[in-house]
């Protein structure tokens, strides 16, 4: 064997030699685990006993199916979700439209709009869970000086999802606003500049121009917000751990609660399936739009 | 650099003399073997009394020299979580000192060790009888947090109020203090899903002061009797009329009872002897009452429970047989306000001039029942669940108490 060839087959092996970390890093933290789960969801586990659990065939799912509770959680999730997409995709371009153009203290502005994106979890649910409060909360501060009485913000049916959802948004926000901010560079400033000599006012000027460039971004923003919205644990179980009578309680609420509370580790593997399904069809959604356009736009 | 054969010398005659200069001086021999016993609570976050009772059981150290206690500290709301998933994967403390109803898990799951030997010869009183699972003890009672009504004696004076002794009462009382100070809270108590492993126990005073019980003479699952709706009721009645601080979280509320921002609350002796320490209301004008319903309440019970999966089982029940003892005891009283005990160890005279609403609490724990359901220990609290559904239901959509037990029933009669 010629040096050459050892040398053009060495190259060939290359990129699998690229890949082949993360691969071995998805085998060992994404797919045997994801396996596991899809097993255990099919077993009677329990987290006391993760080891000896019985084989039940769909068992779980049967249950779940039957269970009113998991509509209502699947209709919260979906809820969510969709309602955190569309208002934080909303504000996150609005903003990032907004501090486009140079203006006076556009970077001190551009910091505080960050401001979201930029604070934990956990300590902005704090802020949120002590603004809502119903007592000594500065909504209702707000609220009784407006004369129109205090809201039960986190303990109202009616107003727990959207109080949840505007703490959702105000952290989410800002990622979009950063994303759409960069596809908004990208925008040719001539082609901008050659729609306004046309007469083309503000808004043909962004329908027509700058909404093209930046879709893809947006579309990839929403993917991530829908993702982790699905996925979101942190804001809602210490804002409402799920209440009032279940109008917050998520899928991935439910997963703690079936795990934790209950100790059915099966039970709860079979939501946690429910929930990856759901972030699939969400995944291939966005697939199944983008190829479409790229099909379009090679029309 | 030395040569091979030599160097292999030189490390073997280090080795050796090492060795020998180990078991020659008592304290490295000693400190080889000292062992060490991993004791997880949640109360040692307490700010003063997790110390206080650190200290109690710290003295076993000077009894056992040889014994190092390790804290393992938990805060409550991860308490369950941690030590099962621990316990599950084969590790954990060596000592889990636990709520009843974890205690029954852990049992159930066969995760401890039979604890007999050490209380054999003493004389346990009855907080000890749920510890007992089929002839075997795998718990000693660590506390026995009986409820009852608490009360800023100072606001009430000043509203001329009464201590009352039904609910109607006690709406009256709260709406006159909160009228008379302004700031202060008429009372204050548990009322969100979001809380409900603390909910469910709080409830279960109101439940079984209306005579609610869970079970019928057969084990079934009674959750829709008239006895349960009129409590569901009454404590929907409390809600609605304004009293309750709602939205604020248990220690947010006790906070506010400690700064003398609130007029009433049901709470248990733990609770309240947090209440009572370094806040700005003194302990000597905190009252405390038997709570405003017909029949006795609840308590809630922490049990000592030995892993099976510790490596120093004996000494970890070495350990607990001299909890067992009358110093030990004695000790752990004084850390423990007016809790039951394992043994029968009065609170002192002076303890309860200091604090006048302590002897209220050990009447109570005479005659209070566990917030566990008979024969359902491990389930209560996803049964409870869908009673507190229920309650919040009701509360929060004004939906008919009945019906809403009714529901909780029906899907109770399906899962168990």
């Amino acid at each position: 064997m010629t040096a050459s060839k050892i040398r053009s087959g060495m190259t060939r092996l290359v990129p699998y030699a690229f890949i082949l970390p993360p691969m071995i890093y998805l085998m060992v933290f994404m797919f045997w685990p994801l396996g596991r789960q899809m097993y255990m969801s099919l077993t009677n586990t329990r987290i006391i006993n993760p080891n000896r659990g019985r084989f039940i065939g769909l068992g779980n799912y049967q249950r779940l199916f039957d269970d009113p509770a998991f509509y209502l959680s699947l209709k919260a999730t979906l809820a969510y979700a969709v309602l955190a997409v569309i208002f934080g995709v909303a504000l996150g371009t609005i903003s990032a439209l907004a501090i486009d153009r140079p203006f006076k203290g556009r970077a001190i502005v551009r910091a505080i709009l960050l401001f979201g994106w930029a604070v934990p979890n956990v300590a902005a649910s704090l802020i949120w869970l002590w603004m809502y409060n119903d007592r000594s909360g500065v909504f209702n501060r707000l609220t009784e000086a407006l004369g129109i009485g205090r809201f039960g913000w986190l303990t109202s049916i009616d107003l727990a999802l959207p109080s949840i959802l505007a703490t959702t948004v105000w952290q989410v926000a800002p990622f979009v606003m950063l994303v759409v901010l960069a596809a908004l560079q990208s925008v040719p400033h001539e082609v901008r500049e050659a729609a306004r000599i046309d007469g083309a006012d503000g808004l043909s000027t962004f329908r027509a121009v700058t909404l093209p460039h930046i879709r893809p971004a947006i579309q990839l923003a929403a993917l991530l917000v829908c993702v982790w919205s699905i996925r979101r644990f942190d804001i809602i179980y210490l804002l409402t751990g799920g209440g009032p009578v279940g109008t917050t309680s998520t899928l991935v609420v439910k997963i703690r609660q079936t795990a934790f509370e209950n100790h059915e580790l099966g039970m709860a593997s079979a939501y946690g399936a429910i929930g990856l399904v759901l972030a699939l069809a969400v995944a291939a959604i966005h697939c199944t739009v983008e190829q479409r356009r790229m099909k379009w736009m090679a029309r | 650099m030395l040569k091979t054969p030599y160097r292999r010398q030189f490390l073997a005659t280090a080795a050796v003399l090492a060795v020998a200069f180990a078991s020659a001086v008592p304290g490295v021999g000693h400190a080889q073997s000292k062992v060490t016993i991993k004791i997880a609570n949640s109360q040692w976050l307490d700010a003063l009394r997790g110390k206080n009772l650190w200290a109690a059981i710290a003295k076993y150290q000077e009894v056992a020299p040889n014994v190092s206690l390790e804290q393992v500290a938990i805060p409550s709301a991860e308490f369950a979580d941690k030590l099962t998933t621990e316990m599950g994967a084969g590790q954990g403390p060596d000592i889990a000192i636990m709520q009843e109803g974890l205690f029954f898990a852990m049992a159930d799951a066969g995760f401890l060790v039979d604890i007999g030997k050490a209380t054999e010869g003493v004389k346990l009183n009855k907080t000890n009888d749920n510890g007992m699972i089929d002839g075997k003890r795998y718990g000693i009672a660590w506390q026995r947090a009986a409820y009852a009504l608490i009360y800023n004696k100072p606001v009430l004076d000043a509203a001329g109020a009464n201590v009352p002794t039904t609910v109607d009462e006690l709406i009256a009382s709260a709406k006159a203090a909160s009228a008379k100070t302004p700031g202060v809270i008429g009372f204050g108590a548990r009322h969100q899903i979001n809380d409900l492993s603390g909910w469910y126990m709080d409830f279960q005073s109101w439940a079984y002061g209306y005579g609610v019980n869970w079970t019928d003479k057969n084990g079934k699952l009674t959750i829709n009797t008239p006895e349960a709706v009129a409590a569901v009721t009454a404590f929907k009645e409390t809600y609605a009329s304004g009293i309750i601080p709602v939205g604020d979280s248990m220690p947010t509320q006790r906070t506010r009872f400690k700064e003398k921002h609130v007029a009433f609350s049901i709470d248990n002796s733990g609770g309240t002897l947090n209440i009572a320490s370094g806040g700005a209301l003194a302990s000597k004008d905190i009252g405390g009452a038997a709570m405003p319903f017909k029949n006795p309440g609840a308590h809630q019970q922490i049990f000592l429970g030995v892993s099976k999966h510790s490596k120093v089982q004996a000494e970890s029940i070495k350990f607990l047989t001299w909890l067992m003892t009358e110093p030990a005891q004695k000790a752990l009283r004084e850390a423990s306000g007016p809790d039951a005990l394992a043994t029968d160890v009065p609170v002192s005279e002076a303890y309860s001039a200091a604090n006048p609403w302590a002897p209220a609490f050990v009447k109570l724990a005479e005659t209070s029942r566990s917030t566990l359901i008979p024969g359902h220990e491990v389930e209560t609290m996803q049964i409870m669940r869908f009673v507190m559904q229920a309650v919040e239901k009701v509360i929060l959509s004004n939906a008919d108490p009945k019906t809403a037990l009714a529901e909780a029933q029906a899907t109770i009669d399906k899962q168990f």
